[in-house]
């Protein structure tokens, strides 16, 4: 009976959990869903600079960054480029279709690049290498290859696990030929200054915030809103597309959640970093 | 340059850095190469059953560096007929844009959509007569697979992830498709390697790549092309492409059985 009602009904039916403050799948309203991310040698991307797969429950993203060498454009001559992608394509759940990115993933790419921007998690300065001659161009591409929720948390925490783990080569101008050298050998980690971390919540009947929503639950929410923090408990970006209106109160307890929650989120980030270092 | 509206932009051009420090990287690795036995098969990882939105999905990790992801969903409606009043396969080959060494892959030009739409009808070949598109009139059955690393033998690993994709699916087959890649370096008597390296493939003068039904020992891909050599040499080739397959058989079977027991176990 309770199959039929989940599908035939599926809002009567999680509002029954609710009620208890729970939900079907047995975590509290303020639980997070089991997070595994993986750097390093087991499960990472060779061929990418820098790479790391991360599991919010069923939801997995992977994040391949790839260094490359460009000219800066001329308005900004001493910057270099993050060029952010998220990618939900059709084997990650039936709701896409094969073919260019749909709304979904370019709000998506747009959310992760407002992220780099305003947190400022990387220097642009950083990335450039002759002013007005040669920058780095950091490409980070982001797919989705399960789709069960809460991708703009797993992203965001996605892009931070790989960017972690870039190695750039130096590279040196030449001051006769002009020409670049590339040293393969010499490897230097990439600087990140800040490390955000965005929380999701999704409003059911204007009221009720549940933390971490998988698929089903977005879809029977109200409204989403992700917060997004930074290392010293500083609020980054709150993004809040339309949906039911939240009062302040709540909000500002979101964004309390959110802290604590980056607080988790940095420990496990840097847990796994030391497990790898001793390549 | 038409501008693609749909991505972040970045910068109109870019290159890889090895483009500059690359010189040196091809030393070495003439130096590390020693003659490898051709018909040695690299270790295989499969494991099917581990997506929670598709009905079936298959992981394979092949020893060099190849990894793909395959997905696969059941029968659903189609709107007109398949060729023969069966159901209709439809396949999807996607390359991650990191997945390449070098530079990276642009998604979005004209050059991927034509390379990936070849990839896709390569995949449809390989796997059409595996499976019993009579058994679902009317319906379309969708194959959706993704190269997330290219380490060599992309299209054979991805043939046979998506054998086991459909099998994990609950589609009625065959049998699974077992694809294997051969490749041969130049020089006069060079003889065909077996699942390519990534740095044999790019100086390989011809490539071929077999998908062979092993059970019923009937090949349902040939694909390649390449250097001209004497027929006896491609048959020989083949012959060994085959033998390679049926060597992988029951590594896939057993990932088969392995994600049908979890399956059981869970339910």
């Amino acid at each position: 009976l309770s199959v039929c009602c989940r599908t035939v009904e599926p809002l009567e039916y999680y509002r029954r959990f609710l009620k208890e403050n729970c939900r079907p799948d047995g975590r509290e309203l303020g639980e997070f869903r089991a997070t595994t991310v993986n750097i390093g040698k087991w499960g990472s991307i060779t061929t990418a600079d820098g790479s790391a797969l991360v599991k919010l429950g069923n939801t997995t993203v992977i994040c391949g960054v790839k260094a490359e060498l460009a000219a800066p454009a001329v308005d900004s001559a001493n910057k270099g480029y993050i060029v952010p992608n998220v990618e939900l394509p059709s084997l990650c759940s039936t709701r896409f279709r094969s073919g260019p990115p749909g709304e979904e993933a370019q709000a998506a790419s747009q959310f992760i690049a407002d992220v780099i921007e305003n947190s400022q998690m990387i220097a642009k300065e950083d990335l450039c290498i002759a002013n007005g001659k040669l920058a780095w161009v950091l490409y980070c591409d982001i797919i989705c290859l399960d789709y069960d929720g809460n991708i703009l948390d797993a992203s965001a925490f996605a892009l931070l696990a790989a960017l972690k783990n870039v190695q750039l080569p130096s590279v040196t101008i030449n001051e006769e030929t002009g020409l670049s050298e590339v040293n393969l050998k010499e490897k230097n980690p990439l600087i990140i200054r800040k490390h955000p971390v965005a929380t999701s919540f999704a409003i059911f009947d204007d009221t009720l915030l549940i933390v971490d929503p998988t698929a089903e639950e977005e879809d029977l929410a109200t409204g989403t809103v992700t917060i997004v923090t930074d290392d010293e408990d500083r609020l980054c970006s709150v993004h809040k597309p339309g949906g039911s209106p939240l009062t302040g109160a709540k909000l500002q307890d979101c964004i309390t959640r959110a802290i604590t929650r980056h607080k988790e989120v940095k420990k496990l980030i840097d847990k796994v970093i030391k497990s790898i270092k001793p390549k | 340059m038409p501008l693609d509206h749909r991505r972040v932009r970045g910068p109109e051009e870019s290159q890889p850095p090895e483009l500059w420090g690359g010189t040196r990287k091809d030393d070495e690795e003439d130096e590390d190469e020693a003659p490898r036995d051709p018909c040695a098969l690299r270790p295989l990882f499969a494991r099917a059953g581990l997506l929670s939105q598709a009905e079936g999905s298959a992981y394979l990790e092949l020893g060099g560096g190849t990894k793909v992801l395959c997905a696969a969903w059941g029968p659903r409606e189609a709107g007109e007929l398949g060729a023969t009043g069966g159901g209709q396969l439809l396949c999807e080959f996607r390359r991650a844009p990191f997945a390449s060494r070098g530079a990276r892959w642009r998604p979005g030009t004209a050059a991927e959509r034509e390379a990936e739409r070849e990839a896709a009808a390569a995949l449809r070949e390989a796997l059409e007569p595996a499976v019993r598109l009579s058994r679902y009139p009317r319906a379309r059955l969708a194959v959706s697979a993704l190269l997330l690393q290219d380490g060599g033998s992309a299209l054979a690993a991805a043939i046979s992830a998506a054998a086991l994709a459909l099998a994990d699916a609950g589609v009625e087959m065959y049998d699974l498709a077992v694809g294997c890649a051969l490749c041969r370096s130049p020089g006069p008597a060079a003889p065909w390697m077996l699942q390519p390296a990534e740095p044999e493939e790019h100086r390989a003068v011809a490539q071929l790549t077999v998908a062979l039904l092993p059970a019923l020992n009937q090949v349902s891909a040939v694909l390649g092309g390449g250097q001209g050599s004497p027929p006896d040499a491609w048959a020989q080739a083949l012959r060994l492409g085959i033998d390679g397959c049926h060597r992988l058989y029951p590594v896939l079977r057993q990932s088969l059985l392995r994600a049908a027991r979890r399956r059981d176990a869970a339910a």
